[in-house]
């Protein structure tokens, strides 16, 4: 099954930028029960925030971070069905928008449409498991985990095959359970082919360029060297006012997930931008073969994204992950720092790296005190799932699929230990 | 690899070193500033008696630590107080702090005894924390009178005393051995015993030294200007601003204020431990309903995740032993990945989760190392006859802890292992002893082959009942405040 990572990404006009700052606190307010754009009533909808930014250099913007299932067209028709007053709302404080009233849905869907920003790279952590799926499953386990505390207190543990043929049963009494059964795969064939293929392809293509690609590695490496000698040092940062405001809005949600969104200016060279833009190109490339819930070994991001804005001369980073964001980007520098050192080091202000990917992120706190200050406040984030984590979710799935499969001795026993 | 002179072991306030395990009376003063030039003066009579990292096996000991209001009372700089690290400058009350901490509900800093909101509330301000420890009761009463007749003279007054008293062993009041699984400083005789996977970098817990990221953390300084009496040492160049500066300016732009300093934790947790015992007993009953002592005992054995000697369950899952209570060379990822012996969320395994949470062993060890803080906590309270009856008298845990980085080490610790619902693969639980139980079915995960068994209903059986950051600077440091 498909789901889709896009921002609508719209210019604020300035002399509204306070408005829609008092629209997006009121909806911060209560989230879930906001006036207006009703969260709950969009079951294709996992995670969503909006961020009003306002840099002095490119003007106020709004990013309006969607990701959801299915393709965009089914989306907006669900999105305009039950929100259209509210978005109305939000984008008249937007430049261009010209729809007349709420009613005005082509017009309305136009404007989103013409803004969608999709993201140069992107991760999702739980392939494949729509909302709707996701809550079913947790429910599931919620009701197997109270009959096996049940059968714990009488007494009545047997071995695990005996174990897991009660829990077949209890689920099969379970009208609520019906769908339980008939499990679809997360990706079709295809969806899982086609990223390798393009892996294969792109290796291919690589292979019979040798030639000429070997050249302009020495070129590209002669002038990676000369440009990180040669830029100046990034300065000392004082970010600590700033980030007094951005952990007032953090650890909401008794810290299971945590949302940021940053925005970095691209360092004003022609090599610079080709070489985020070509790394960003790489990660998506491999990323699209990640169906274990892990990007570069980090376990616990459910959607993030990068995509560069203003013609290349900034890059957005947004994330929806697990835990604190001390423990979040601390996950960055020891178990993905070459990845992110691979992209952030083209960007303003990270620490002095050396060949691309050293250095860098490795210096920890530099790095940490970089990423606060580029961060910018989440004014508005939806959960659909607030108290459930990847690897959760992904247990949850576990248990689902192999509920009534054929398993062997030593796989009952492992399916046994998820709960 | 020792990068602590003899010169430094004399600057280096002596708690950082050791515990004083020899001292087992102790008191710990909390003062308010109310005299900033007179408090100077006293700061300046006191540093020759604050007890140095020399290893002198003295009758008694002295040691002062400072919160960020007490260094501005006693009137250090703006610039130089913006230099300290957030969470010191914040202090421990701010709503996000709470959140990070788990101090909700009966934990909220608004119930406390003392400590607090001192930003807000003036009256709560604490300064300055005198330690003050003693070989027996009348060495200790004798330094504490002592020092409480020169309170008035040094412009400061007593907000409250806070004694341990001496404790009969090294188990705290839930009847566990405390003290264990600390790791040892890099460069110090603490790693005389120590296995590898415990010793941490030197800049781990004090400041000015290099630490587990081959970095020196941030540490506060202030502009050479300021200390004309050249009492502070010059801040090594770090950053490449400073490195292109002509080489005789080098260093001489600004001093270390925290070198062979650190941030000291406070927290005063009161156990409750009629409590604890009844549920344990209850949770335990047999299906007759008979009360199964054993069990019991097992059961907090699981909460804590070693047994009442100290013997981790991990190296002895069935019975306690006796002969395995100091040991701590140990992981739990090859002996116990599903838990089986030692549970998942056990307090122990909570603080310190060593080789498991990571792509692998060393990987993982080396991830939560980064996390380690040096603890100094005492019991308080007089230990009850009988742990089964309620005797009112109040009872529970100075906890006090020691690192260079209160929001990775500390805080860390607190958030993302103790109070984590989803730590570890677990859902929707917390530490059992210290987690923020606030949900109405708290439960407690003991992972069994085949199946696992959740205890529910979990109460809170520890409070909080105070707590502050302070700051124990060396005694250059102190000196140069004294001479402010």
């Amino acid at each position: 099954m498909q789901q889709t990572i896009l921002t609508f990404l719209t210019k604020v006009k300035p002399d509204h930028v306070s408005e829609l700052r008092t629209l997006l606190d009121t909806m911060a307010a209560d989230v879930e029960h906001n006036p207006h754009i009703p969260y709950l009533d969009l079951k294709l909808l996992h995670f969503s925030s909006l961020v009003l930014t306002d840099d002095p250099g490119y003007g106020p913007y709004l990013v309006f971070e969607n990701n959801f299932d299915g393709k965009l067209e089914p989306y907006l028709e669900d999105l305009y069905a039950h929100a259209a007053e509210g978005l109305h709302r939000i984008y008249s404080c937007c430049s261009d928008y010209n729809a007349t009233g709420p009613c005005d849905k082509d017009r309305l869907l136009s404007y989103l449409r013409e803004h969608v920003r999709r993201p140069n790279a992107y991760h999702i952590g739980n392939l494949g498991r729509s909302v709707v799926r996701t809550h079913q499953e947790d429910a599931l386990r919620d009701g197997v985990e109270d009959f096996l505390d049940d059968m714990v207190r009488q007494g009545n543990v047997g071995p695990p095959a005996t174990i897991r043929q009660k829990i077949q049963a209890f689920v099969r009494g379970q009208p609520a359970f019906a769908w339980a059964g008939n499990a679809q795969p997360r990706q079709t064939k295809m969806e899982h082919f086609i990223p390798r293929l393009k892996i294969g392809l792109a290796a291919l293509i690589a292979l019979v360029l040798l030639p000429l690609l070997i050249p302009l590695a020495v070129v590209w490496l002669a002038m990676l060297r000369w440009t990180e000698t040669n830029e100046p040092p990034p300065l000392e940062l004082d970010v600590k006012d700033h980030v007094k405001e951005l952990v007032k809005r953090e650890d909401r949600t008794h810290i299971v997930q945590n949302h940021m969104c940053s925005i970095t200016t691209v360092k004003p060279s022609l090599f610079r931008r080709m070489t985020l833009r070509a790394i960003l190109w790489l990660i998506n490339l491999l990323a699209r073969t990640s169906d274990k819930g892990e990007l570069s070994g980090i376990p616990s991001i459910h959607f993030a994204h990068w995509s560069l804005i203003d013609n290349g001369r900034r890059l957005l980073f947004v994330s929806n992950f697990d835990g604190s964001w001390e423990n979040y980007l601390d996950d960055f520098i020891d178990k993905a720092s070459t990845g992110l050192t691979a992209i952030w080091s083209n960007t303003v202000g990270f620490p002095k790296t050396s060949w691309l990917v050293r250095e860098g992120a490795r210096d920890g706190s530099r790095f940490k005190a970089n990423a606060r200050d580029k961060q910018t406040f989440t004014n508005v984030w939806y959960s659909a799932y607030k108290p459930l984590t990847v690897q959760t979710i992904d247990n949850n799935s576990q248990i689902r699929d192999d509920l009534f499969s054929t398993l062997d001795e030593t796989a009952t026993r492992d399916w046994v230990r998820r709960f | 690899m020792s990068e602590l002179t003899a010169d430094d072991m004399k600057d280096i306030q002596g708690f950082v070193i050791s515990g004083y395990a020899h001292l087992p009376c102790v008191s710990y003063l909390l003062l308010r500033v109310d005299d900033a030039a007179a408090a100077r003066r006293w700061l300046g009579q006191i540093v020759s008696e604050v007890t140095t990292s020399e290893g002198k096996e003295l009758i008694s000991g002295l040691n002062v630590a400072i919160t960020h209001g007490g260094l501005r009372r006693l009137g250090l700089h703006e610039q130089t107080l913006d230099t300290f690290s957030r969470p010191f400058v914040e202090g421990m009350a701010t709503p996000h702090r709470s959140r990070i901490l788990g101090d909700g509900a009966e934990n909220a800093p608004s119930n406390w005894d003392w400590g607090g909101d001192m930003e807000s509330d003036p009256t709560r301000a604490i300064d300055i924390l005198l330690l003050l420890f003693g070989n027996d009761e009348t060495t200790l009463d004798a330094l504490v009178s002592e020092h409480r007749s020169g309170l008035a003279r040094g412009g400061l007054t007593e907000i409250l005393a806070l004694g341990a008293g001496r404790q009969p062993d090294i188990h705290e009041h839930f009847g566990f051995a405390d003290g264990m699984g600390q790791p040892a400083i890099e460069g110090t005789i603490q790693t005389r015993d120590a296995a590898a996977r415990n010793i941490i970098k030197t800049g781990e817990i004090l400041l000015g030294y290099v630490n587990d990221y081959g970095k020196l953390a941030d540490t506060p300084s202030l502009k050479a200007a300021l200390d004309p009496q050249n009492t502070l040492l010059d801040l090594p160049a770090v950053d490449e601003t400073e490195q292109a500066l002509p080489p005789g300016e080098r260093g001489t732009v600004r001093r270390d204020f925290g070198r062979n300093g650190t941030y000291l934790v406070f927290r005063q947790m009161a156990q409750h431990v009629a409590k604890f015992c009844h549920f344990l007993d209850e949770a335990t009953r047999t299906l007759d309903g008979e009360f199964d002592a054993n069990a019991s005992e097992r059961l907090a054995a699981k909460f804590v995740g070693r047994w009442q000697s100290g013997a981790p369950l991990v190296l002895s899952p069935d019975t306690d032993d006796a002969s395995l209570g100091r040991v701590d060379d140990f992981g739990y990822r090859d002996e116990d990945a599903h838990g089986f012996r030692c549970p998942i969320g056990s307090h122990v395994r909570r603080s310190n989760p060593r080789d498991t949470l990571g792509p692998d062993g060393p990987t993982a060890l080396a991830t939560a190392n980064r996390h380690r803080i040096l603890r100094r906590g005492r019991s308080y309270g007089v230990r009850p006859d009988d742990r089964r009856v309620d005797d009112g008298v109040p009872r529970g845990l100075h906890f006090l802890c020691l690192n260079s980085d209160i929001e990775r080490q500390f805080e860390f610790v607190q958030q993302t292992w103790c109070n984590n619902p989803v730590f570890g693969g677990l859902d929707g639980e917390v530490d059992p002893l210290v987690g923020n139980l606030t949900k109405g079915d708290e439960i407690f995960t003991v992972q069994a082959d085949p199946l696992r068994t959740r205890v529910h209903n979990l109460q809170r059986f520890v409070t909080v009942k105070g707590g502050a950051y302070f700051f124990l600077p060396s005694l250059r440091a102190l000196r140069y405040l004294a001479g402010l």
